[in-house]
């Protein structure tokens, strides 16, 4: 558990201290601590009810944790007001795991959106950013189409584009291979390894794919059950000897169901040999 | 669980139903002039009025109809009984004043709820799960401002429009019944209709209509906001939005009826 592994503390773009929340009884979050460096690319794994997409929440400001602070930019967005959290949430673009694109607006339109509500810029130049973005994200001829009529991959690449378009120094990516064929989600990896090297965005990933997470990590962070087990580069977390983490990695089944059903057979067995 | 516990947590949820609405409301209201015309956002005004063509317009044809409908079999259904004193003309009274205050508002009404609370319920819940909402909050826009204040604005400008609309369709269908059983001429109908209604019934009836358009719009967006999960959970909000803005519109009638009563204001001078 070293949270050293690169850069120091005055360079973190997000950083979560002791976030914790719970619904009901369950506790979804326990004492999470977390940085975000500025440049690189973190990701965030965990199995299903890992608590990643509440982590995600917090920090996004669409949830409030019960303890804890969030710092982004500076400013802990637990605590500040509502223009503050705006002014934040500009400097963020968020890629949704189901790409959230409006159906009603076209390609161009839902990229242009951002822009249109929230800069006083001129239609010209307006355009002109767009046809970058959709350039930078490889859809430069799909942009008169609707959402419903693009593939999965085009879809989450609309997203990534439209999440870039106020020039976000954060950009973060929920599940960016769920619903994607391997080849799609391969290119849309490279896609976000593109962005980083060239735009020198900070980018973090929740995921729960392995294989892309370890191609286009830096470093790796992993929630179970509310807590986070690990933080390392994704060197030394390969090699972690960590029970759970050699579990997520070497994707073995839990124990416990197969052991109830085998103890529940024998049983049934003995009773009726007798 | 005891009774005590069982009707304490009914009460609970009620009452926080109320509060989620009450609180709905507020924020929607302060958002309201930003969709207005000249004074708003251009880009608002032009979704509202997109929602009063998918709200008012396109509902025009059938409550239109209903309305007609209505209006011919409460005219058939009185006249059957006034014949028999020989009062045929007090029909044209009763349609009249029927449809002003009770029938127009209420008939469209109803045919809205059926139409737009559902629509309206099925896009914000699609939205919901979808994930669009989130995205309209994480890029600094206000779902508020953006989707539901352009549908508060359209649904409180056409439900008064349509409700005059119908109501003159259900005068007019009684018009068609006098004109064939008494060969009254469309002069003398409407001559007779002015004098039965009054300028305050009219205005009562805006008023009513005002209310169910609230009805009908707030919990369209409010069973749409609540969506939880998956797509199916847009299939019981649908469901949830007309069941209970149908009820509180008939209930809503009810208490502004009885109110009006009360005060005096339906008497007929």
């Amino acid at each position: 558990m070293t949270n050293s592994a690169s850069g120091n503390a005055d360079d973190a773009m997000i950083s979560i201290r002791s976030v914790s929340m719970s619904f009901g009884d369950r506790r979804v979050l326990d004492r999470v601590d977390l940085d975000v460096y500025r440049g690189e690319i973190l990701v965030l794994l965990g199995g299903s009810g890992s608590g990643k997409t509440t982590l995600l929440k917090n920090v996004l400001g669409l949830a409030k944790p019960e303890t804890g602070s969030i710092m982004i930019h500076g400013v802990d967005i637990t605590r500040c007001s509502r223009s503050e959290l705006g002014a934040v949430r500009r400097r963020i673009g968020v890629a949704f795991q189901a790409a959230a694109l409006f159906n009603s607006l076209s390609v161009e339109e839902n990229v242009a959106l951002p822009l249109r509500e929230l800069t006083r810029l001129a239609d010209s130049t307006i355009k002109l950013i767009v046809r970058l973005k959709l350039l930078a994200v490889g859809l430069s001829d799909a942009g008169s189409l609707y959402p419903p009529e693009l593939s999965g991959g085009m879809r989450k690449r609309a997203a990534v584009a439209r999440a870039m378009a106020l020039d976000p120094e954060i950009l973060i990516f929920d599940e960016p291979s769920a619903g994607l064929d391997p080849i799609v989600s391969a290119e849309l990896d490279e896609l976000i390894l593109f962005l980083k090297r060239s735009f020198g965005i900070t980018i973090l990933v929740v995921t729960h794919e392995l294989e892309s997470a370890f191609h286009i990590a830096d470093r790796v962070a992993m929630l179970y059950r509310g807590r986070l087990i690990a933080v390392d580069r994704k060197e030394q977390f390969a090699g972690s000897t960590h029970s759970r983490i050699r579990q997520f990695l070497d994707r073995q089944p839990d124990a416990r169901p197969r052991v109830a059903a085998e103890e529940f057979i024998s049983g049934y067995l003995k009773g009726s040999t007798r | 669980m005891t009774f005590l516990e069982k009707a304490g947590q009914a009460a609970i949820v009620q009452v926080e139903d109320a509060g989620a609405l009450t609180m709905q409301f507020w924020s929607v209201f302060r958002k309201l002039p930003r969709v207005f015309p000249i004074v708003g956002a251009r880009r608002r005004w032009r979704a509202a009025v997109q929602q009063m063509l998918d709200i008012g317009a396109s509902a025009l044809p059938m409550s239109g109809l209903m309305s007609l409908c209505t209006g011919f079999i409460l005219a058939l259904q009185s006249a059957s009984e006034l014949r028999k004193y020989g009062a045929l003309e007090f029909v044209v009274a009763l349609v009249a004043i029927g449809f002003t205050r009770e029938l127009g508002p209420l008939i469209t009404a109803l045919s809205v709820s059926g139409r737009s609370a559902s629509a309206i319920s099925a896009e914000i819940g699609t939205m919901v799960v979808t994930e669009e909402i989130d995205a309209l909050r994480v890029m600094g826009l206000d779902p508020v401002e953006f989707t539901l204040a352009p549908k508060y604005l359209a649904a409180l400008v056409t439900i008064p429009c349509l409700t005059i609309l119908s109501t003159l369709c259900g005068i007019f269908a009684g018009y068609l019944f006098l004109a064939f059983s008494m060969d009254m001429s469309l002069g003398t109908y409407f001559r007779a209709v002015a004098e039965a209604i009054l300028l305050r019934d009219v205005a009562l009836a805006l008023v009513k209509s005002l209310v169910f358009a609230t009805i009908i719009v707030h919990v369209g967006c409010l069973e749409g906001l609540r969506v939880r999960g998956g797509p199916e959970a847009v299939g019981h909000a649908t469901t949830a939005a007309v069941v209970k803005s149908t009820f509180l519109v008939i209930l809503a009638d009810l208490g502004a009826t009885a109110i009006f009563y009360f005060m005096g204001w339906s008497a007929t001078a």
